[in-house]
């Protein structure tokens, strides 16, 4: 209570076991055990997308060749977060798209290995264009989070 | 076959706040109803159907919260829907409008959009919810790093800079200085905004939008209605258009690539769509005032390019030159736009609802002057869903 | 301005453990696509219905934007449920804006807690923290119809009965056959007095549709349904007051749809329906809404076999909800079965001589709001 205003408190907590599908398992197993990374090739548009799709959304036909993209790519997005959001993690942190070497779509993650307190340190290293390289979780549990990437 | 000519004959708004204690949910959704009615000179009874804009059901913690509020908009009997589309439901929830009348079924028809979001302690931890759990929302993607990463292609590709997104920030709030309704109601320097907090860079606290409470509605009507409550004021709604992109924000990211994550592609062909049907030729002679949904500073710099007002990779260079000011060629958010007020569902029908007072010339102090053709958009998603409805003083 | 529908795609109904949830979006999808003889590129508009809470994605239509087909296209999403996507569909291309519409629904009701989604569906103050959601909301309703209308455990359990027994022509399904009318009288109570075999099965499938203008229509050679009534409403957002077994919403909306179908008499001339049997008691109450009987006469229709396949009006050819439950996709569902039905194309559960259908569904989590279509051919 405020006052004379009544407040009540309530809480979301609902747990979903999302299905990633043959598709994404695919790719999560190649991440946890052989430490690849996997796009698919649209058989019309000749895309490789990442993250792998089993279809593609322009041309509306079915995926099936898994093609084995580079572990180096260029960032193409970037930002490097300073303020702190409920339930997300403790700032600064960078997340980056990037377009592994072979694939027509960038993937995000996280940008490790960067020391970013000082801001204009940090951008001398991060930046559009930049270089990246995938660097992988020792104990992989067929999350995103399984990778990272760093400068190169 | 033609659509029924129809147009907006009344609007209410909320003044938008940080919260609303002293009210629920749909009791904050029918004060801007029965404004919007008495605006129009009409009652709830004359309400043949009512859809509602409710954006994300986690940020008022209700899931389809549009149940609970149907009855307090005089849905009670009547047909009612809900449309979603994150931010854009506004805009949607216009055309959503506009389709029931067009299609000749219905005459009048409320919209409302209601937001209470002050009632969650961070917007953003909810906004992450929107992303892709398998690959996506576990990176902290929110709506304002969703956000940089526009900003700093735009950035890159064009040469932006956050300059440019200051002056942005130092229009906005200057112009919601003559809006009543607006929530943030401080005038700040370029200055003031290169130095305010990093939040994601490049885009820092006086770039971003703050979290609005408040309900915005507005009053739809065939010509025939019209005609038979001799309503004089009407803001017609000339064309209507949305177009929905991938939701991949990454497949929009590829140097060689169309449809380039910078440029808001989708807003650009729906503006293409909606000029088309409302037979505007040239919106940057033709359009006299626009409402854009744009809830960070970066969104309106490639918003503007989208909407045609200038090429692209020029929206910086044209803030320096004042184009967009109140006394410019195109004045853009006069009521002070998303970056002064968001309450999220009401957000993108807030933006046509300042574009009707504009076109009937009710604006008030934000009023711009000669206004005879209006453009309000809205925007959800991984910006994604766009939506653009062109308003005129004529029929 | 007339409307049509062209093609309908289902996938089939049960456990989808293969599938994420855009996947399964997208063979409903291509196989609308398909059966209509569109192309994607040829698509104009496209409407959505899903559900955030039991998708588990606070804008669920942003995933499923590129397996709906809408890539670029002028989307929008309904979020009171399939049928209502159908309603928007309709109005899109009748306001002449559209020459067609594809209209996609889904849920995977395996990955979540419907019944916690459905209890967070409660304003926060007085009903949530009572225990409301999805079953028990249609208990109060259904207790009171037990209570007033005199139906008896027989009734319910021959409801449910007569639609897996409709499901076994319906290779879609995910229960079907005849459970004994012993197991369902004897199956535990969920929340009084609807018993465990008085509930659909929890299903995850998505359901497409497209819609078309008259004359796009007619330029196809194809059996369209075309759309002759159109109806919806909502009514009281709390289920406890004494009428609320008379289904006030579904008594509104089927009387706007026949007023548009021209339809008087709606047992003479309606051929087949397919209704949203949420719970046993439900489908009763829904003959009696309908008008297709008084109140409380609705176990009649049942014991006399006036809705049975073969009977005078079947309903739920299909199975119904009973059988299969993708639960918001439940309602456009309804309209898929109709429209097959009209068309032709229903196969082994196809009705004789079916030339106006009835498709009905409900959104919210009582009986709040309700949506009637009628097709003809
Ligand atoms: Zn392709």
């Amino acid at each position: 209570m405020e006052g004379d205003q009544i407040f009540v408190t309530q809480h979301w907590d609902i747990k979903y076991n999302h299905a990633a599908g043959e598709t994404g398992s695919t790719f999560f197993k190649a991440i946890m055990d052989k430490k690849v990374i996997l796009g698919k090739k649209c058989p019309k548009c000749k895309r490789i997308l990442l993250p792998p799709r089993s279809f593609c959304e322009r041309c509306f036909v079915e995926t099936s060749e898994w093609v084995n993209v580079g572990k180096e790519g260029k960032i193409e997005a970037f930002t490097i977060v300073y303020e702190k959001f409920e339930g997300l993690p403790n700032p600064p942190y960078a997340i980056a798209y990037v377009l592994l070497d072979g694939a027509s779509t960038a993937i995000a993650n996280f940008v490790k290995g960067i020391d970013l307190k000082d801001i204009n340190q940090a951008l001398n290293h991060i930046k559009v264009g930049a270089k990246a390289r995938v660097a992988f979780k020792r104990k992989r549990e067929g999350r995103i989070t399984d990778f990272w990437y760093e400068i190169i | 076959m033609k659509p029924h000519n129809l147009g907006i004959i009344g609007v209410g708004q909320t003044t938008y706040v940080t919260r609303r204690d002293d009210v629920t949910l749909p009791e904050l959704a029918r004060e801007a109803a029965a404004t919007a009615l008495e605006d129009a000179g009409i009652e709830f009874k004359d309400i043949d159907g009512v859809v509602f804009s409710l954006a994300l059901d986690a940020l008022e913690g209700i899931e389809g919260g549009e149940k609970w509020c149907a009855e307090a908009l005089g849905g009670y009997g009547k047909p009612f829907l809900r449309v979603h589309t994150g931010g854009a439901a506004g805009g949607s929830a216009v055309h959503t409008g506009f389709f029931h009348i067009a299609s000749g079924h219905f005459n009048c028809v409320l919209v409302v959009g209601s937001e209470k979001m002050g009632e969650t302690p961070d917007a953003q931890s909810v906004l992450n919810q929107i992303f892709d759990p398998i690959y996506e929302r576990e990176l902290a993607i929110n709506a304002v790093n969703m956000c940089s990463f526009q900003a700093v292609r735009h950035m890159k590709k064009y040469g932006t800079s956050e300059y440019h997104m200051a002056l942005v920030a130092v229009r906005s709030r200057k112009n919601a200085l003559n809006n009543p309704y607006a929530h943030i109601k401080k005038e700040v320097t370029v200055d003031d905004v290169l130095n305010s907090k990093m939040i994601c860079y490049p885009l820092k606290l006086y770039d971003c939008c703050p979290r609005s409470t408040g309900s915005c509605a507005v009053v739809l009507a065939s010509e025939s209605f019209i005609k038979k409550i001799r309503k004089k004021k009407v803001a017609w709604i000339k064309g209507v258009a949305s177009c929905t992109n991938s939701y991949y924000m990454g497949d929009r990211m590829n140097g060689s690539c169309i449809n380039d994550y910078a440029d808001s592609e989708a807003l650009f062909l729906a503006a293409k769509k909606a000029y088309n049907m409302a037979g505007i030729n040239n919106p940057n002679r033709e359009i006299d005032v626009a409402e854009i949904y744009a809830p960070f500073t970066s969104t309106e710099l490639a918003a503007v390019e989208a909407l045609g007002f200038c090429e692209k990779g020029e929206s910086g260079i044209c803030n320096e030159k004042g184009i967009f000011e109140m006394d410019g060629e195109i004045p853009v958010n006069p009521s002070g736009g998303v970056l002064t007020a968001n309450p999220i569902s009401a957000t993108a029908l807030a933006r046509v609802a300042e574009a009707a007072l504009q076109v009937i010339e009710k604006a008030g102090e934000r009023q711009v002057r000669k206004v005879g053709t209006a453009v309000a958009t809205g925007e959800g998603g991984s910006l994604q869903f766009y939506t653009v409805t062109v308003l005129s003083n004529k029929i | 301005m007339k409307v049509a529908i062209i093609g309908v795609g289902q996938t089939s109904y049960g456990e989808h453990k293969k599938k994420s949830i855009d996947e399964l979006v997208f063979e409903s999808t291509q196989k609308a696509l398909y059966d209509s003889g569109l192309q994607r590129d040829e698509i104009e508009s496209v409407v959505t219905t899903g559900s955030d809470g039991l998708d588990g994605r606070a804008i669920s239509n942003m995933i499923t934007a590129g397996s709906s087909g809408a890539y670029l296209k002028d989307e929008v999403k309904v979020s009171d449920g399939g049928i209502y996507g159908l309603v928007m569909g309709y109005l899109r291309v009748a306001s002449g804006l559209f020459d067609n519409s594809l209209i996609v629904s889904w849920t995977k009701s395996t990955e979540s807690s419907p019944e916690l989604v459905s209890n967070m569906a409660y304003d926060p103050f007085f009903l949530r923290d009572c225990g409301f959601n999805s079953v028990t909301s249609l208990a109060i309703e259904a207790s009171a119809y037990v209570n007033i209308a005199k139906v008896k455990e027989n009734d319910a359990a021959d409801v449910v009965l007569k639609n897996r027994r409709n499901a076994t022509r319906n290779h879609l399904s995910h229960l079907s056959g005849s459970p004994s009318k012993r197991a369902i009288i004897s199956s535990n109570f969920v929340s009084y007095p609807i018993r465990k075999g008085h509930l659909p099965p929890k299903s995850d499938g998505a359901c497409a549709l497209v819609m078309a203008s008259e004359k796009k229509a007619k330029s196809l050679d194809k059996y369209p349904a075309w759309i002759l009534g159109l109806g919806w409403s909502r009514g009281e957002y709390e289920a406890g007051g004494g009428d609320s077994n008379k289904l006030f919403s579904l008594g509104k909306s089927s009387k706007m749809a026949y007023k548009m179908a021209k339809i008087k008499n709606p047992v003479d001339e309606i051929d087949v329906a397919e209704v949203s049997d949420i719970t046993a008691y439900h489908e009763m109450m829904i003959y009696e809404a309908l008008g297709f009987c008084g109140y409380g006469e609705g176990k009649e229709l049942i014991n006399d076999g006036v809705t049975k396949f073969g009977g005078k009006l079947p309903v739920n050819p299909s199975g119904g909800i009973l059988s299969s439950n993708p639960i918001f996709a439940s309602s456009l569902v309804r309209v898929a079965e109709a429209a097959l039905q009209v068309m032709g194309h229903a196969g082994k559960r196809q009705v004789n001589n079916a030339e106006v259908a009835l498709a009905h569904g409900f959104t919210a989590m009582s009986t709040q709001g309700s949506c009637v279509v009628i097709l003809g051919n």
